[in-house]
């Protein structure tokens, strides 16, 4: 049975798992979660997955949710089809999992947060916190500093090849670009590099132009 | 030559590195950085940590940051010793124990830390608690362990029926959680108070509180 993919063509966390099977090659079933009309709150759905979410994975009757888990099991799974995007030896792998811990503690809340404020909102009717949407920028600015420096050491964000670690950024770096602050990238030299290779890598590019 | 963790004795961060260690035996030493004074935002140790955060370590010349990667490094290299199964090896086993790691980063850390910052350190700070930002966290945060609720009323542990990294992971928050007063969010759900309470209540975490002091 092949892999079903249960999400939203332009969910963040959707895209970053389509990300993933793609670079990897493992075919999938798409199948949309009608988030306008709650499906992600009904009984069925929450019966999968508690915290009425997208997206899950349905591989035969196991199921996981939470995306960066999801790339995880499928990148170690399916190890062989395409790039290695989990190191195996033990240092490199350690500075792995430092780059995709980097990514969900200091890139991921305040690029969510601003996207949120400036994008995310406005498109539901709601009314952007101009003061938080600042606070959140601020502290975006700060970390991309340090990921100057760090991508000045290292070619990518989890060592020296390209991982799951920068796949993990792509979709909330996106948003970013989306709300206007592409420049944010483009004005650190390390950053504008990374960000201009991995935001042309072809999976990534097939998600987003030929859809999840 | 002994791990080296440069860090602070009350930082959660630094707290779950020390967690692990006790729990797989491994001898290590905390050199103490001084918060209070900035010292990790100085050249010396942002030349090792970019961001200016505890902790990092170094073993043997090896350097590390980020409290998370750092545990998952320790644990692989010590897997023969202590706790066992903190990080499953069957694909199935790893999958769930990832997603319970995941559901703390994602659910229950920002939450968390973001309550603890409103009612403690903002006002430590002389910042004054922005009441609408708090209200708001308190209500994710009652959603999300509603789900725990659910989850741990069907299995033991957040991964599964065994302990895993997961479920040590937050420890350290959610103990100054419960210290800023706010420990019903565990006590008012009985499974998650079960949870919690086993967490909490191992030899480890109970050594790290008494040692993790200045």
């Amino acid at each position: 049975m092949v892999l079903k993919l249960y999400g939203f063509p332009i969910s963040t966390c959707t895209r970053t798992v389509a990300a993933t099977c793609k670079e990897l090659n493992i075919p999938y079933e798409f199948i949309n979660v009608d988030l306008a009309g709650g499906e992600h709150k009904t009984a069925e759905f929450t019966a999968v997955h508690p915290f009425g979410q997208i997206p899950y994975i349905d591989e035969d009757g196991f199921k996981l949710f939470e995306s960066r888990a999801i790339s995880r099991y499928l990148a170690k799974k399916y190890a062989g089809n395409g790039p290695k995007l989990i190191p195996t030896d033990p240092k490199e792998e350690a500075i792995f999992e430092q780059g995709v811990s980097i990514e969900s503690f200091n890139f991921y809340p305040s690029a969510i947060g601003y996207a949120k404020e400036k994008v995310f909102k406005p498109m539901f009717g709601l009314t952007t916190n101009e003061e938080r949407a600042a606070e959140h920028l601020e502290t975006l600015n700060a970390k991309l500093d340090a990921y100057d420096v760090l991508l000045g050491k290292q070619k990518y964000i989890g060592g020296n090849e390209y991982t799951l670690a920068d796949i993990f950024h792509l979709a909330y770096a996106l948003a970013v670009v989306e709300a206007g602050q592409g420049g944010l990238f483009e004005s650190r030299p390390n950053v504008a590099r990374w960000w201009e290779e991995i935001s042309n890598r072809k999976a990534w590019v097939d998600v987003i132009e030929k859809g999840v | 030559m002994v791990l080296k963790i440069y860090g602070f004795p009350f930082s959660t961060a630094t707290r779950l590195v020390v967690f692990v260690c006790k729990e797989k035996q491994i001898p290590y030493e905390l050199i103490t950085i001084d918060l209070f004074k900035g010292e990790h935002k100085q050249p010396a140790y942002t030349k090792f940590h970019p961001f200016g955060q505890v902790p990092y370590i170094d073993d043997d010349g090896f350097i590390l940051f980020e409290s998370r990667p750092i545990v998952r490094y320790l644990l692989k290299k010590h897997a023969s010793q202590g706790t066992q199964g903190l990080l499953p090896t069957d694909p199935q086993a790893e999958a769930r124990a990832e997603q319970a790691l995941s559901i703390e980063a994602s659910s229950f850390d920002p939450n968390v830390s973001g309550i603890v910052a409103e009612l403690y350190f903002k006002p430590q700070r002389g910042l004054s608690t922005d009441e609408a930002n708090l209200a708001r966290l308190k209500e994710t945060l009652n959603e999300k362990l509603d789900a725990y609720e659910v989850i741990l009323g069907k299995q033991k542990f957040l991964g599964g029926d065994s302990i895993t990294v997961g479920d040590l992971a937050h420890a350290p928050y959610g103990t100054l959680l419960e210290t800023v007063g706010q420990g019903e969010f565990f006590t008012s759900r009985p499974n998650v108070a079960r949870w919690w309470k086993e967490v909490t209540s191992r030899p480890a975490w109970e050594a790290v509180k008494a040692e993790c002091v200045l």
